[in-house]
């Protein structure tokens, strides 16, 4: 049930990722909202259930955006996966260290996206890829953390007594 | 008559003289600067001036407590006034600038009615992501859209048609890496290659450019139509910066596309193209590479 919840979620993220999110894209950056839930997600529940969120959400966003299935898919299961890795180490509580490790897990899935359109025979000048779309992406998207961070980790704090 | 009352009414007669002859002397036509009315006036004006400051103060302290009955009510009755104008002078900015966008796509469309057949579509959507440039239009199959139709706003080339559906199709923009523009500089008919950078990065490469070629910031880039989807003389850019290719056989060059692909709302699809279309100038006064920075997500 929560699994369907959290697709659900994810549909709707996707929603206003390809609409809302022009208003506030900062020279044409946006941030990664699919990123951000399935960084928070890992961070919080661990890497094998950041690895699964990671994939599935993934999945999601390629079927309904680029038409390359599993590119996001990929990329993102490595975000999660790196996320859940540090939050199994790293104290979990505190808004700063997730605002860390959600830059450097979305700038790691990032970079794996760039290497498989790479693979895809999509070619993308490594600058260009890192400083003008990884690197502002990861910052944007990291930037929000400190807006959601304290929900979320109440939602989960919640969601793990009731379980 | 005694002598008193003589001595009255002689003084009578002589006020009333004296006052006859101020009167012929300060008639309005013939006050002048040296009129004695008018220099009391000066005098008396600053006196005048913090009397009737003093005036008004004093009545504004005596009124004072009567306009406070129901003035929350006035000023909260206000505030909601004052913000229901707000809105309604949002929106009718709003009006004003679509207005302004609907008329340009117009005229371009009918300069343009004798060369190609134009649609005029919106965007509702984009790519959700940063790396690919893809738009959705709220146009598809049942009004006459194909795949590979170019797609353009009054300011240049936007892309094309990759997908269509029933109701929409899904537009490959110049800044996407995946698209490739048959391309010429204007001035120098030197030919290239347009292809995108990344979605967001918001600006293009023309590459392939013949190392001896004329190429320098500034210049325009139009569409070549020689075997090229897109048809012949659609701005496409402007040129930022040029330099040499690794290879070290051709040159590339930066472009900033002419159509805002950041804040594209309406744009208008090519469904058919005379044979013998005319060259569009591009419109480079009207556009500054500041503005037409980053593309759009992908």
């Amino acid at each position: 049930m929560q699994f369907i919840l959290y697709l659900l979620l994810l549909g709707v993220i996707i929603i206003l990722q390809s609409t809302f999110l022009e208003i506030v894209a900062i020279a044409g950056i946006k941030p990664d909202l699919v990123m951000l839930m399935v960084v928070l997600s890992g961070f919080l529940l661990g890497a094998r259930t950041g690895t699964f969120l990671g994939f599935a959400g993934g999945i999601v966003e390629d079927l309904f955006s680029s038409g390359y299935i599993g590119l996001n898919a990929l990329a993102k299961m490595a975000a999660g996966y790196l996320a859940g890795g540090a939050g199994e180490r790293l104290y979990r509580e505190n808004t700063l260290i997730a605002t860390i490790v959600t830059f450097i897990a979305t700038l790691a899935g990032l970079i794996v996206n760039y290497m498989l359109l790479l693979y895809l025979d999509i070619t993308i000048d490594p600058l260009h890829a890192l400083l003008r779309v990884a690197l502002p992406a990861a910052a944007y998207t990291a930037l929000l953390v400190p807006f959601v961070f304290s929900y979320i980790l109440r939602r989960f704090q919640i969601l793990s007594r009731d379980l | 008559m005694r002598w008193a009352t003589a001595k009255r009414l002689f003084l009578l007669a002589v006020l009333i003289a004296v006052t006859l002859a101020a009167m012929r002397y300060t008639v309005p036509e013939r006050i002048g600067l040296t009129s004695p009315g008018s220099k009391f006036r000066d005098v008396i004006a600053p006196v005048q001036n913090g009397l009737t400051w003093l005036g008004r103060q004093g009545r504004y302290i005596i009124s004072l407590p009567v306009s406070m009955v129901g003035a929350a009510e006035r000023c909260q009755a206000m505030e909601q006034e004052i913000e229901r104008l707000e809105s309604e002078k949002i929106q009718f900015n709003e009006y004003l600038i679509e207005n302004q966008r609907l008329s340009a796509l117009l005229g371009y469309k009918k300069v343009m009615a004798g060369n190609y057949d134009l649609l005029i579509a919106s965007v509702i959507g984009r790519d959700p992501g940063n790396w690919f440039g893809t738009i959705i239009l709220n146009r598809g199959f049942s009004e006459g859209v194909k795949e590979n139709m170019s797609v353009l706003t009054p300011e240049g080339l936007v892309g094309r048609v990759i997908a269509v559906s029933a109701s929409t199709c899904e537009v490959l923009l110049i800044t996407d890496p995946r698209s490739g523009v048959g391309s010429l500089v204007q001035d120098t008919r030197t030919p290239g290659i347009v292809e995108g950078v990344a979605g967001a990065a918001g600006i293009a490469r023309m590459i392939h450019i013949p190392n001896n070629a004329l190429v320098e910031a500034g210049q325009a880039v139009v569409t070549s139509g020689q075997g090229s989807l897109f048809p012949k003389g659609i701005p496409v850019g402007k040129i930022n910066n040029v330099q040499n290719e690794p290879s070290g056989l051709f040159l590339s060059a930066e472009l900033y596309p002419y159509a805002n692909l950041n804040n594209l709302e309406e744009v208008m699809i090519v469904t058919f193209v005379q044979p013998e279309a005319i060259t569009v100038q591009p419109e480079t006064t009207t556009v500054q590479p500041e503005n037409t920075t980053p593309g759009a997500g992908g």
